[in-house]
């Protein structure tokens, strides 16, 4: 048995190899397990022209777009669920700073099972009648040459780098997904497989004898990852299943910071423009933080 | 108690019962907000119940889409995220946690499905992406979703609407995010759709069908206290003669007791009857 090679980078250094204008595919599923952290520091460094391409989007977008850093998204849902509308999505959207590419959602995730198939398309019967259809040159009409019937090839999402955050990772990048997981991390696991870039942040980086102790819930496989970042806390203040809940005061700080230019600014300074994570961890409070556990079911 | 204090809430959850058949597949959201929630969970999931103690004892329940058949009774309140730690921990017969999971989508395994939108139109497109032009609109929301497939994959879809207004009931809806029925039934199969379509849209004051040959909503059925004109001048488009029409039927007293003391005597799903207001109080209150 071999160490094998470390892949653990600093969050800054993981960040810094997100270039300007890439295609980026944040894992988790609308508001829930997303690399906020991640995203934290792509706006710290000031990224730019970034398309997001996902399945269902919400904090993530919705600070990206507040700042300027995203030029489109592709995606089927932009929102805060509970919280309502994302607000600075929605601003620069309207404002035309911000271009979107809808498709349904499930067809959003077949978009990632063409490039894990390797495929040029996905074919889609379904389409006909969409707006989503007449809005986007990149779907094309085609008569499915064994039935006649027609069809929609549907383009893949072809991203450049997909970032998810999980539980637990080891250097190498084994990634342990939870017995109990459900959709959000499902969603992870197919990213990760369709890319050839997967960036990894984890709640822990744990030990080679305890991936080896967990080998039928290593989904996301070592050579499948380029980096692996620790980082506690890595999707607050989307939950992470298995670690923590959703953290509804600072979902209500960040919609509050949508009244102003101002509110944004002073949120930013808090939160954003800081050292780093632990800077972070630490505005946010570490009282606050402790109430937000996730104890499963304890059977 | 009798049939005639039932609340819209419960009026609305028993006609969709009654519409429902033995061993089918439904389909609901976890919506937040009150109206939203009640709306497009709450009276699905006390109609699917309803069915399922009455002549529906098969019929499967997707709360979330994902957990088959769940056991409400064990919760304290109805969760308000989809796939959140509550989810994972409620009883159920199963739990979609992959796509593609349990039911085959595309091989229309969902029966039916409920959803909302922003606008509906006269042939049943609905609208959830943006208002005005998309590549510059006056009002940008959420995105299609799972609309595109609720109106295509899905064998039928009841489409629960919290508010009946004109600029809600509109003549074309400014992006199509479901497809209703341009052109009828004929229409759809020139569009390469096999099966699906709206089959209610329901609203505070009436409840559409379809004409699925011509392709035209209709008014099915006008609530009790609520007058032909009211229904006319909260729709953006020509309904018709109204004269004919009848009115929403009411739960049986049995039906009501089956609600309110056995699929949700805590009012987890809906209001209970002192807080439920009458159908226009309904529309105005959201």
């Amino acid at each position: 048995m071999t160490a094998g090679t470390s892949k653990l980078l600093s969050i800054e250094d993981a960040a810094r190899s997100v270039p300007d204008g890439a295609r980026v595919a944040f894992g988790g599923f609308a508001v829930y397990q997303k690399p906020m952290g991640f995203v934290r520091e792509l706006v710290r460094q000031g990224r730019r022209g970034l398309t997001v391409v996902g399945s269902a989007q919400s904090y993530e977008v919705d600070l990206l777009a507040a700042v300027g850093a995203i030029d489109a998204v592709e995606t089927s849902y932009v929102g805060l669920e509970a919280s309502g509308l994302a607000r600075q999505f929605r601003r620069a959207v309207e404002a035309g700073r911000l271009r979107v590419v809808d498709y349904p959602e499930m067809v959003s995730w077949d978009r990632f099972r063409a490039n894990l198939e390797n495929l040029p398309f996905w074919p889609v019967p379904f389409l006909g009648g969409l707006d989503i259809v007449t809005t986007n040159p990149a779907i094309r009409r085609f008569d499915c040459p064994m039935t006649g019937r027609i069809m929609y090839a549907v383009p893949p999402a072809d991203p450049d780098v997909v970032v998810i955050h999980a539980l637990a990772a080891d250097e190498r990048g084994n990634v342990v997904t939870p017995a109990k997981y459900l959709l959000p991390q499902s969603q992870d696991v197919l990213m990760a497989r369709a890319c050839n870039r997967v960036i990894v942040t984890a709640e822990k980086i744990v030990d080679p004898t305890y991936i080896r102790r967990h080998a039928d819930h290593v989904q996301i496989a070592s050579y499948q990852v380029e980096a692996v970042v620790e980082l506690p806390w890595g999707a607050h203040p989307t939950p992470a299943l298995g670690a923590y809940n959703a953290d509804p005061n600072a979902y209500a700080e960040w919609v509050g910071a949508a009244d102003s230019d101002a509110a944004l600014e002073a949120w930013l300074n808090r939160y954003v423009r800081i050292e780093d994570n632990d800077a972070y961890l630490n505005a946010v409070g570490g009282a606050r933080l402790a109430r937000l556990l996730d104890l499963g079911d304890l059977t | 108690m009798t049939a005639a204090s039932a609340t819209l809430y419960e009026t609305l959850a028993n006609v969709l019962a009654d519409d429902m058949a033995d061993r089918e597949v439904g389909f609901t959201g976890l919506l937040t907000g009150s109206a939203a929630a009640i709306w497009g969970t709450g009276i699905p999931v006390v109609a699917m119940e309803l069915a399922r103690r009455t002549h529906a004892p098969d019929l499967t329940l997707l709360l979330a889409g994902c957990y088959h058949n769940p056991d409400l009774s064990v919760l304290d309140r109805m969760p308000d995220c989809e796939h959140d730690a509550q989810l994972r921990d409620l009883p159920a017969e199963a739990r979609t946690r992959d796509y593609p999971g349990q039911w085959a989508l595309k091989r229309g395994d969902v029966t039916f499905g409920f959803s909302s939108a922003v606008q509906v139109d006269r042939v049943g497109n609905i609208n959830s992406v943006c208002i005005g032009p998309h590549d510059a609109p006056k009002v940008r929301l959420v995105g299609p979703i799972l609309q595109p497939e609720h109106m295509v994959c899905f064998r039928r879809e009841y489409v629960m609407m919290p508010r009946h207004e004109p600029r809600i009931f509109v003549d074309k809806v400014d992006f199509v995010s479901g497809v209703g029925f341009p052109g009828g039934r004929k229409g759809r199969e020139a569009l390469g759709l096999d099966w699906g379509g709206p089959r209610f849209v329901m609203t505070p004051l009436c409840i559409f069908d379809f004409d699925e040959e011509e392709g035209a909503m209709r008014v099915r059925s006008i609530h009790a206290g609520v007058t032909a004109d009211e229904v006319r001048a909260a729709t953006g488009f020509d309904l018709g003669p109204l004269d004919d029409v009848l009115e929403t039927p009411a739960p049986s007293p049995e039906r009501l007791r089956l609600i309110r003391e056995i699929v949700d005597p805590r009012n987890l799903l809906i209001p209970n009857i002192e807080r439920a207001p009458d159908a226009r109080e309904t529309g105005a209150d959201t």
